[in-house]
């Protein structure tokens, strides 16, 4: 049997508001070149600005990762021609990654991280009618690098690897993580061997489409490599392939140059950066609370295990779960956002932040259904009005008229709590006094606070209190 | 034909302030001179702006002492809308979409830009006579070389075609050209002048700096021309002082140091006496003069070598035919693209220069040169502390000798390198220096080389003040006028 062998580099771009090295934008745009300036195109004489905030994500990135930091760090320049290469180098980190030596826990085993460090993404070539067209919004787009170690053993080690990093990435906040809209690019290497043998050659497989094909793409190599080593045949050269997703095979590209040479040097346009100790407390002081921190949380508020799953896999509701969380009923809150409020949202392609249910109205009816004011009938037709219309819960009962009780049972119910109470009215009544029916409704209305609807409460006080036996 | 451009810049403010000329009359002046001239020291000129501007000066305010005085910028430093092309034919109908920080705040003191000034190309020189439009020539000696990489602004300053020239210095290129035209030319401290906006030849070592006729002008240039600037992350935020301030001020008890390897065999022996009177005169003024022995200044050349053409063979890769600048006319694929735009656009010397900048990167060759000659240079940059924190400033010549014969040293790849063996050493510890006129070879000027401390350039101006009104040297090239 083969032992397989599974290294990862992972490209995240970082949605930091301004572009690395210069003030672009940092903004996805399907019209090219409008997020451009001359420093992005390369221009004669320009100079790279350094973004500080790209640092403290890539920063919070290292940390949330478990890596080392180097303290004092420099960039480089990765020297090659390509057209999508403006300058004719890219300025990444060779020598002192931010990030280095940390690992994920995958949770029965621990994948290392080789290293994480900050470059700049290229123009994007659009290969079309007129020839390679280049787009240079994406040029200078910030982007972390994380190399893992060759920890993982199998499809399934690399599967959850990925779902976790993504995961970590997506609770710092620093990126979208979204494979398909290629903010976070998967390339991955593949060898397999007999234990106790040398390592075997190594197959890469670039842009994977989705984490689950990461996993399928895997599969295919060993199994292709396995039925070259079988025929007693050898994997000569190292290769680049590619995942062909319809027949889940993966496509040689090109076999591998050996000694590619960039020509790294230490760039001289940038300073030496140092990461002060109380800049990283300060990053880390600031850090948001993780998934794995938040699952326990949850669980240990009494939140069940399906409403966690749901609300950690939608990053706005666990948001805005965190936001109310300390001042309503864990239980009731979760119910209400994984029932109707998530409902609404998947129908409509919004986050919870675009709708006017917001912190102060969620709250307060939550607040109101634990308090018994309103009923969990009441709550579904509240929750589509403040969705739609929010203001306060109080104001959506009165438009809704939900304050007024109508139900004759109910009412029932009351009006005789109120005449067993009031022996004395009803001999007033008894007696002719009619400001005695005034008295009793009163204390009707004060009994419902106010809510019972008066006409039927009065038709049933006056049936009621005509048979009363005192 | 009207002389004002024969003034100083303080001559010139007053007749400006009051209103005896017009800054039109100035760049009419300047035109008249440099349409007149044979030396091309410019690359394009920016005529039909410059009378624009000129015109429209006459309803401001003259609000500071550079008001209306016009410049020559060296044509590396990129101006909105006026053609740069660094004298290469990769360049030859580039026109930039922003200035240089430099030219912003020339703009802002509303000097009046009259052209750009040729070069070697890409900087890439000692002689000027690599640019690709031709070579520049020496105004006091017309066979002669000018200097370089400067060549064109040293040119036009020695010869009174403008008042003012920016140069740019990466080992030499603005302290060379001005010995060698009988100019003052001062490369600031590295930082101390934004770069964005320099076509950059070795990042780590380019410096703009101001080339003029006399000592207080150049100042005053420098004065407009320094501080920090955001765009630039090199550029130092040490506060910025009146580089004038010192100008005039009594010298005596200055510190100087002398090198001795700057006074060595290997520098023309009428260049070090001369030098040696200048040392003579100071001692008599009272400054305390000391030879000193310098252990890694020798290295500099070699140290040139690696770490610019390292640098530069990175920085010229975004000449490629794809975004801007020369293409070729024909070609198959992307690599002859590449290929055709980069061997028909640079001239010989450059291709030298980045052949051998990228060996120099490659591979294993990164940590056998690159990487041990920034460990060189840090204790080079070390050395020159040591002397300055005794002494105030280093004094010696600015080159081995003066001018020579245009056609001299062109195919001989090394030997230009040799001109600039005392003015390296200061662009790899970052220094600040001059090269100051202190007589003449054969009716050729010789300059004299002041290194001051970081960020110190006033010093280096007090003492070049003093020298410069001891000497009372006649600088003008054009004999009788």
């Amino acid at each position: 049997m083969y032992e397989t062998v599974v290294g990862i580099e992972v490209h995240v771009e970082l949605k930091s508001n301004s572009k690395v090295f210069s003030h672009s934008q940092n903004e996805y745009s399907t019209e090219p070149n409008l997020y451009v300036n001359e420093i992005d195109l390369g221009y004669p004489g320009v100079l790279p600005v350094l973004n500080k905030k790209v640092i403290e994500m890539a920063l919070q990135a290292s940390l949330a990762l478990n890596c080392k930091i180097n303290k004092v760090m420099h960039f480089d320049r990765k020297n090659y021609f390509y057209p999508d290469l403006p300058k004719g180098y890219q300025i990444t980190e060779q020598d002192t990654p931010i990030g280095y030596d940390g690992y994920i826990d995958i949770g029965d085993k621990k994948i290392g991280i080789e290293r994480l460090h900050i470059e700049e993404d290229t123009c994007k070539s659009i290969h079309g009618k007129r020839g390679t067209m280049l787009d240079a919004n994406r040029a200078g787009v910030p982007l972390i690098e994380i190399v893992s170690k060759p920890d993982m053993r199998s499809p399934e080690d690399a599967v959850k690897y990925l779902t976790k990093l993504r995961e970590i990435l997506l609770y710092l906040g620093i990126s979208d993580v979204k494979i398909e809209e290629g903010s976070m690019r998967c390339d991955c290497n593949v060898s397999i061997h007999k234990p106790g043998t040398p390592l075997g050659t190594k197959i890469e497989i670039k842009n994977i489409g989705s984490i689950n094909n990461v996993g399928e793409a895997i599969k295919y190599e060993i199994k292709r490599q396995s039925e070259i080593l079988d025929n007693g045949d050898k994997i000569e050269h190292e290769e680049t392939r590619r995942l062909d997703d319809k027949t889940m095979t993966t496509i040689l590209m090109r076999v591998k140059e050996t000694g590619n040479d960039y020509r790294y040097f230490p760039e001289p346009d940038i300073p030496y950066v140092e990461l002060s100790d109380d800049w990283i407390n300060d990053v880390k002081a600031n850090m948001p609370v993780f998934a794995d921190e938040l699952k326990e949380k949850y669980k240990n508020l009494g939140i069940n295990d399906n409403n966690i799953k749901t609300i950690i896999g939608r990053l706005d509701l666990c948001q805005f779960l965190e936001s109310v969380i300390d001042s309503v009923d864990p239980v009731t809150a979760s119910n209400l956002l994984t029932g109707d409020i998530l409902s609404y949202l998947n129908k409509n392609y919004v986050s919870i932040n675009k709708i006017k249910l917001n912190k102060d109205n969620f709250s307060e009816l939550v607040n109101d259904i634990t308090g018994g004011k309103i009923s969990s009938k009441q709550a579904k037709e509240l929750v589509p009005y403040l969705i739609e219309n929010g203001g306060s819960v109080k104001d959506a009962v009165d438009t809704l008229g939900l304050n007024e009780i109508t139900d004759t049972n109910a009412l029932n119910d009351i009006v005789k709590r109120v005449l067993d109470s009031n022996p004395e009215s009803i001999k007033d009544y008894n007696d002719g006094k009619d400001r005695a029916i005034k008295y009793l409704m009163g204390q009707i209305m004060k009994e419902t606070g106010g809510k019972a609807n008066p006409a039927i409460a009065s038709q049933i006080l006056m049936s009621l209190i005509k048979d009363y036996k005192l | 034909m009207s002389k004002y451009l024969d003034l100083s810049i303080k001559e010139i403010n007053e007749l400006l302030k009051n209103k005896t000329i017009k800054p039109l009359d100035l760049v009419n002046e300047a035109f008249e001179r440099i349409e007149s001239s044979n030396l091309n020291a410019f690359i394009t000129l920016n005529k039909e702006e410059a009378l624009k501007e000129a015109k429209e000066l006459e309803n401001k305010e003259i609000d500071n002492i550079l008001f209306g005085i016009p410049v020559a910028i060296k044509d590396n430093i990129v101006t909105k809308g006026l053609r740069t092309t660094a004298a290469s034919h990769i360049l030859d109908d580039f026109d930039p979409i922003y200035d240089a920080e430099v030219v912003r705040k020339i703009k802002d003191s509303h000097m009046i830009i009259i052209g750009k000034t040729n070069m070697d190309e890409f900087a890439m020189g000692s002689t000027g006579e690599t640019s690709y439009f031709g070579n520049t020539l020496n105004p006091w000696d017309n066979t002669m070389v000018p200097g370089g990489s400067s060549s064109g602004s040293a040119a036009a300053v020695s010869a009174r075609l403008v008042p003012i020239a920016l140069g740019t210095d990466t080992g030499g290129s603005i302290r060379q050209p001005s010995s060698f035209c009988g100019t003052v030319g001062l490369k600031p401290t590295y930082g101390r002048v934004s770069r964005y906006g320099l076509i950059a030849f070795a990042s780590s070592l380019d410096q703009i700096g101001p080339i003029t006729r006399n000592v207080i002008d150049n100042a005053l240039m420098l004065n407009v021309i320094a501080g920090r600037d955001d765009k630039d992350l090199t550029s130092s935020y040490e506060d910025v002082t009146d580089y004038t301030s010192l100008i005039g001020k009594d010298i005596k008890n200055l510190k100087i140091a002398v090198p001795d390897f700057y006074m060595s065999d290997a520098i023309d022996k009428e260049v070090r006496n001369k030098v040696t009177n200048i040392i003579d005169m100071l001692k008599k003024a009272g400054c305390t003069v000391h030879s000193i022995s310098m252990k890694y200044v020798e290295n500099a050349i070699p140290l040139y070598q690696v770490i610019a053409l390292g640098e530069a063979s990175s920085n010229l890769a975004r000449y490629d035919g794809v975004k801007y600048g020369y293409v070729t006319s024909e070609y198959k694929d992307i690599e002859q693209l590449y290929k055709m735009t980069r061997y028909e656009g640079f001239g010989r010397e450059v291709k030298r220069r980045l052949m051998i900048g990228s060996y120099i990167l490659s591979g294993k060759n990164a940590d056998k040169y690159y990487r041990k000659a920034l460990i060189v240079r840090k204790k080079l940059t070390d050395e020159f502390k040591d002397v300055l924190s005794k002494y105030d400033l280093i004094i010696g010549p600015t080159n081995t000798d003066s001018a020579y014969p245009l056609g001299t040293k062109q195919d001989d790849a090394l030997k230009s390198f040799y001109d600039d063996l005392l003015t390296i050493p200061v662009n790899m510890a970052g220094l600040p220096a001059m090269s100051l006129p202190i007589g003449f070879k054969n009716g050729m000027p010789v300059g004299m080389h002041i290194i001051g401390n970081y960020f110190k350039e006033e010093v280096i101006y007090q003492l070049a003040s003093y020298i410069e009104k001891e000497l009372n040297l006649n600088l003008d090239p054009r004999g009788d006028k």
